[in-house]
């Protein structure tokens, strides 16, 4: 081995090794780095793509702090968070430790882990219009059966109140079964002595769930949550395809408003502003996990 | 004992009907869309909506493909979602044989930078990434879609941290044999990457063939609609006359990532073990 290395030419290695990274360095530098000076230079710029751009003496920002639009449009993002990340841990969870609990008959957890899992295969933008149509008013699935249930009619769609309840009712059914699959390949992968033992010395199925398994998954659910966190933050094919943002702005996503200032306002300078505030909240959560994944959760198991 | 047995019999039966209750929850929705799009387009609206499927008339799928470019629709998503997978593959691949395999200076500081890419929106990548695209007057052009894909990081670390555990013994006994850095890649490295390789194509095949955002900045003309940006035309003439149409054309566009799916199923399990879940 080592005379192998001493054999080695580092710098025929080096040579190699550019030639190898060409293709991704490229993309990286047209599609990453590129793009990301622009974003930071058109953030100071008024620019329609027609016009050449103009610096516009901080306005963009300015603008940042006036417009309510935006604060009230990052405020639903957020909602979008509260609301989704705590249900789809918990359904997640639920379901991930009732089909562990099955273990023992392959042929049930094989057809349960179908089911949940292959909604998160399909197009999000696809599936939300057959969703619009389970949710409609007056044709819909759901009034329907709540119909005979004895309920009211409710307009899912087209109520400031209602449009969030439907689309936890969505996303519960299109990703919770990615969530679910995190969940259960983190508890197939749990050291089974560490249950038995406890059993041996009479633990309930609650105190076993609650001071084992739950402790050993902390990676998992740490893992899981803050990947939900930065996706639900950017949350954009849900309100476009049910609501289109609407009722009014009651569910227009922040991404959702960064898009239409872009692309229908064609103010491309303040979509900039806008979208570099995004990626600082996205930051902000990505270098929270790099500094608690060591202290808030156990790698016990490693 | 007897009692312990009944409890945890009565325990698992419990389990099993709530699991069962949640499974019919992503189900009914699946088979309403089923049996709508069987019934003939003048009882579209008509209620009770029908779970199961009582009728067999195709008429809503020969509709979907007369009114709007179905069938290019189909084209453009295999067409896009194959060559930006190809191109992530070959390009990925070759980066990730670079960080895991070979010395070069600032080998660190460029696998974090593109590792730091991952925490950028797309969103914030939109709008630059569309301005460029127009400059180079790639907008309603296929290009502009495959060719991002040429940098990916999730693909590079994945790839990465497979090779990583390939035993370097191999590639010194190729290169006491005198072999080059290319054949060191392509005949040993790469074929021990399989698995890493069917993951990352499963990923970008089904992600791509989802994608929506994309489409809908670049593309304009129908006929170079991809299925989901498609789907939005067809809702836009359909919407208010018949949904039956409209939910035939989502169900034809679902069948390809499921199918996808069956095919590399136990391998995507696997590349979320790989994804590095343990921190």
């Amino acid at each position: 081995m080592s005379i192998v290395k001493h054999r080695k030419n580092p710098n025929h290695d080096a040579q190699a090794a550019w030639l190898f990274l060409l293709p991704s360095l490229t993309g990286f530098v047209l599609f990453v780095v590129l793009p990301f000076i622009m974003v930071i230079y058109l953030s100071f710029m008024k620019y329609n793509i027609i016009t050449p751009a103009k610096w516009n003496n901080y306005k963009n920002w300015i603008m940042l702090t006036l417009d309510k639009r935006f604060l009230l449009t990052l405020g639903n993002s957020a909602k979008f968070v509260l609301l989704l990340v705590p249900m789809h841990m918990l359904m997640g969870l639920v379901l991930a430790l009732g089909v562990n609990s099955l273990k023992k008959n392959k042929a049930l957890v094989f057809g349960y882990r179908t089911v949940f899992y292959f909604p998160t295969l399909l197009a999000t933008s696809s599936i939300a219009i057959a969703w619009s149509m389970v949710l409609n008013k007056d044709f819909g699935l759901l009034n329907y059966y709540l119909g005979l249930l004895g309920a009211e009619k409710i307009a899912w769609l087209n109520s400031s109140f209602w449009v969030y309840p439907a689309t936890m009712l969505f996303s519960l059914w299109k990703f919770v079964g990615g969530y679910f699959l995190y969940f259960l390949i983190g508890l197939q992968g749990i050291d089974k002595g560490y249950l038995e033992a406890a059993e041996i010395d009479g633990a309930t199925a609650w105190q076993k769930t609650r001071h084992i398994t739950l402790p050993l998954l902390s990676p998992t659910i740490f893992f899981v949550f803050i990947t939900m966190m930065i996706g639900t933050i950017q949350i954009f094919d849900e309100p476009y395809m049910l609501t289109g943002g609407g009722p009014g702005d009651a569910s227009r996503s922040i991404s959702l408003y960064i898009y239409e200032t872009a692309f229908t306002s064609q103010k491309f300078g303040y979509a900039a502003a806008q979208s570099l505030i995004l990626m600082v909240i996205v930051m902000i959560i990505t270098l929270i996990q790099f500094k608690t994944s060591g202290t808030l959760v156990s790698y016990d198991r490693e | 004992m007897s009692l312990r047995r009944t409890l945890s019999f009565l325990g698992r039966f419990t389990v099993i009907v709530l699991l069962s209750c949640f499974a019919l929850y992503i189900l009914v929705p699946i088979l309403w869309m089923i049996s709508s799009t069987l019934r003939p387009p003048m009882d579209s609206f008509k209620l009770p909506p029908a779970i199961l499927p009582s009728q067999f008339e195709l008429e809503n799928y020969q509709i979907v493909f007369q009114k709007v470019a179905f069938g290019s629709f189909v084209y453009n998503s295999l067409k896009i979602s194959m060559l930006s997978t190809a191109l992530q593959l070959i390009s990925s691949s070759m980066a990730a044989f670079a960080f895991a395999r070979l010395h070069f200076r600032g080998r660190n500081v460029l696998f974090i930078a593109f590792l730091a890419s991952m925490m950028i929106p797309a969103h914030v990548m939109g709008i630059p990434r569309f301005i460029i695209m127009s400059k180079v007057k790639l907008i309603d052009n296929h290009a502009a879609l495959i060719l991002p894909a040429i940098f990916g990081a999730m693909g590079i670390f994945l790839i990465r941290q497979f090779m990583l555990t390939i035993p370097k013994s191999y590639d010194d006994a190729a290169y006491i044999d005198g072999a080059s850095k290319l054949y060191c890649y392509l005949r040993i490295v790469l074929p021990m990457t399989k698995p890493a390789l069917v993951v990352i194509a499963l990923q970008t095949v089904i992600s791509t063939w989802n994608d929506f955002y994309g489409p809908l900045i670049y593309i304009n003309s129908e006929a170079k609609m991809t299925l989901p940006l498609g789907l939005t035309v067809l809702k836009g003439v359909f919407m208010s006359g018949n949904q039956g149409v409209i939910l035939a054309g989502v169900l034809l566009s679902l069948i390809a990532p499921l199918v996808f799916y069956l095919f590399g199923q136990r391998f995507l399990i696997e590349g979320i073990t790989l994804s590095g879940l343990k921190g």
